[in-house]
């Protein structure tokens, strides 16, 4: 592990894809090596005058996120840009984010790094986002678990996807099961409590049922405590 | 894609086994490429229009939270989409015609209406009281299986066509999002599953209103002669013009009720910002624009071209070269439906791509073929009856219910209404009227019923089937 090049362990890399890319973004990711990704929609805008008038000047897109260790961040830059040309215009664009904590089953070893950022002289960060992704329909349970555990309140974004445990095929094409990602902003004294109960309850650590990141937030507002 | 898989089939029939003539051919390509043009501005114009109008008025109905809104509005909403739903004049023309008169067109077109009104009215309350919808679709087809039992059989042909022709492709994108919009408010699965299922439970409203009124009226005997107009000799360019404004005033009068009953709820409720206004105003102009040029294209272009392939190829003797060429062509129409590109939207919104385009649209081609293949065998064997295919595919596809994936349910029963659109209704229609026309014993006008409720039936059984196999693949994952 190159630690001493990146300051950070993980990544969450977000890909905005064109309408019919997301999985081949996401099989590209994983033959490289990404454990998995989940894809959900999106609408951009098109900057054209004459598509504006028309009222036809938005366009669907696909983010996909995929989360994993840094050391893959250069090669999976390279590798999508080459694949998908976006350096040109209209093709897509990707960013990649440090992140605080990844929890997933690699192999039934739990990977979570309890290293903090580097806050870049800032003040302490406050509050941090959890990202818990699960099968669909049990996104409501997760929000119960994590209420139980300290949680305000949950954001559920429908969405599909696959890991390196799921892949199963119906003929020719990859079978992508879909996914509920349930995001929680909370206070960072908490995480700890709302990550290991939804990892309790809802068996992150066994292979294909979800995963969960973390990351720090230097501001948010509207969050009743 | 599109049309153009159809346009090359069919040229190809041209310079081999069917010629249909350079005249005939030169329509054909001008209407392929006016299909073409129509059939993407029409897109355009239910995604900006149609379904953002549907959606929030589920939802606004759906927010009120008092029963009786959604059984009220369920039923105004059903009965005033479809009372100018251009497929169910023409249905209830014909009807008329061929009962001498005993049906008013009128009353037809009424009792109709208020057949559907009263199913999306049930149907948005199966999604309040989340009934199971396999429950709901064994009563219903109960009730017609009962209905059909008692009520002469020369009606069974135009009863169970009129439930997949009424489903026009104006109403199904409509309905598909009043559904949507009502099922969003439940969340998690339980959403996803009750956003399909609302056409389906819809279209069985005319296929019960029509055998009612058969039963009523008591008629035995269908005795009016055939209603189809042999195409006078104009001039290419002059046909086109010819049908241009019978097209528009059918579409404008199937669109009137859309904007109305959008202007009434945006007054009471709706509160939209000026931009948003802006697309869904201009969302129904392109779909007034994109209506008009799909359907000129089909009527002008595709009818004749239809009939004459049928008739030509039914002439030369071969029983099944007949069969084959109705599967080649079943198998490629499908594209070319309007309806079919929304509700494949749908569902990729809906289950975020779980499910693939590609899989539903496949199984609605084969579905299909299979459908005007079997209505061939039926018009060239005039001892095999409708009911022989119709009966048993409804008894399978009710079974098939049972152990499908809930959300696939709603699916096929919707893709039934779906694939039965304008391509079929004209295009097919006329291609075996024209085998009919060609084949001694066979009866033009009642062999010429029967294909719609064909192509609406098979989709039912093939889309589940594909919802079998699929959940069975997806669930085996660790």
């Amino acid at each position: 592990m190159q630690t001493d090049v990146v300051n950070y362990r993980f990544i969450l890399t977000m890909v905005v894809a064109n309408h019919g890319d997301g999985s081949k973004v996401l099989s590209e990711a994983k033959k490289i090596g990404i454990p998995g990704g989940t894809i959900f929609f999106g609408k951009g805008t098109v900057h054209n005058h004459l598509l504006e008038m028309l009222g036809i000047d938005e366009e669907k897109k696909e983010i996909v996120i995929l989360a994993s260790e840094a050391a893959y961040e250069d090669e999976l830059h390279e590798r999508l840009n080459n694949k998908f040309n976006m350096h040109k215009p209209g093709k897509g664009i990707m960013v990649s984010l440090p992140i605080n904590k990844l929890l997933y089953t690699h192999n039934c070893v739990e990977e979570d790094s309890n290293r903090d950022l580097e806050t870049g002289g800032k003040k302490e960060m406050e509050y941090q986002a959890i990202f818990i992704i699960v099968d669909r329909g049990l996104g409501h349970e997760v929000v119960d678990v994590a209420t139980e555990a300290g949680a305000k309140g949950a954001t559920i974004i429908n969405a599909r996807g696959s890991g390196i445990h799921e892949k199963e095929m119906f003929f020719s094409i990859n079978i992508e099961p879909e996914k509920e990602i349930v995001m929680i902003i909370i206070k960072k004294e908490l995480t700890d409590a709302i990550i290991n109960a939804v990892k309790e309850k809802m068996k992150i650590d066994e292979p294909g049922r979800g995963i969960i990141f973390v990351m720090d937030v230097s501001k948010a507002s509207g969050l009743r405590d | 894609m599109s049309v153009l898989p159809v346009s090359l089939i069919v040229i190809l029939l041209n310079f081999t086994i069917a010629p249909i003539g350079s005249y005939l051919l030169w329509k054909f390509i001008i209407g392929s490429v006016f299909i073409i043009m129509g059939l993407t501005i029409f897109l355009f114009g239910v995604e900006l229009g149609i379904q953002p109008i549907g959606s929030l008025m589920g939802e606004t109905i759906t927010k009120s939270k008092k029963i009786w809104i959604v059984i009220l509005f369920g039923f105004i909403l059903g009965f005033f989409i479809n009372i100018a739903e251009p497929d169910l004049q023409v249905l209830a023309r014909q009807v008329s015609n061929i009962t001498s008169g005993v049906l008013s067109q009128i009353s037809l077109v009424v009792v109709v209406s208020v057949g559907i009104g009263i199913m999306v009215a049930l149907g948005l309350l199966r999604i309040v009281f989340s009934i199971p919808i396999n429950k709901l679709l064994t009563v219903l087809y109960g009730i017609i299986l009962l209905l059909a039992v008692f009520s002469s059989e020369s009606f069974h042909g135009i009863a169970f066509d009129s439930g997949g022709a009424t489903t026009g492709s104006m109403t199904v994108p409509f309905i598909l999002a009043l559904g949507l919009g009502v099922a969003s408010f439940k969340g998690g699965t339980e959403a996803e599953e009750d956003s399909f299922g609302l056409v389906g439970i819809a279209s069985t409203g005319p296929m019960i209103a029509v055998f009612t009124m058969s039963i009523l009226s008591s008629i035995e005997k269908l005795t009016g002669v055939s209603s189809i107009q042999v195409g006078e000799e104009r001039g290419i360019l002059s046909s086109y013009i010819h049908e241009i404004p019978i097209v528009t005033y059918e579409v404008l009068m199937a669109l009137l009720p859309f904007l109305i009953l959008f202007i009434l709820f945006n007054h009471l409720s709706f509160e939209l910002k000026r931009r948003q206004l802006r697309k869904i105003f201009l969302g129904l102009l392109y779909t007034f624009v994109g209506f008009i040029l799909f359907l000129v294209g089909v009527n002008a272009g595709f009818m004749e071209a239809g009939r004459a392939i049928g008739q030509t190829i039914a002439l030369i003797g071969k029983d099944w070269l007949v069969i084959l060429t109705g599967f080649i062509l079943g198998l490629t129409v499908i594209l070319a439906e309007p309806a079919v590109y929304v509700l494949n939207e749908q569902i990729e919104d809906v289950t975020s791509g779980h499910i693939r385009k590609s899989l539903i649209l496949f199984s609605l081609a084969v579905g299909v073929a299979v459908a005007v293949a079997l209505s061939m065998i039926r018009i060239l064997n005039p001892s095999v009856h409708l009911w022989h295919f119709l009966l048993p595919g409804y008894l399978l596809a009710i079974l098939l219910t049972y152990f499908t994936p809930k959300l696939f349910v709603g699916i096929a029963f919707d893709s039934g209404g779906v694939a039965s659109g304008p391509m079929t209704a004209t295009f097919i229609l006329a291609f075996s009227q024209g085998v009919a026309g060609a084949i001694p014993g066979a009866d033009v006008l009642l062999d010429g019923f029967g294909v719609i409720s064909m192509v609406a039936l098979t989709p039912l059984i093939a889309i589940q089937i594909l919802g079998i196999l699929f959940e069975r693949k997806a669930a085996k994952r660790s």
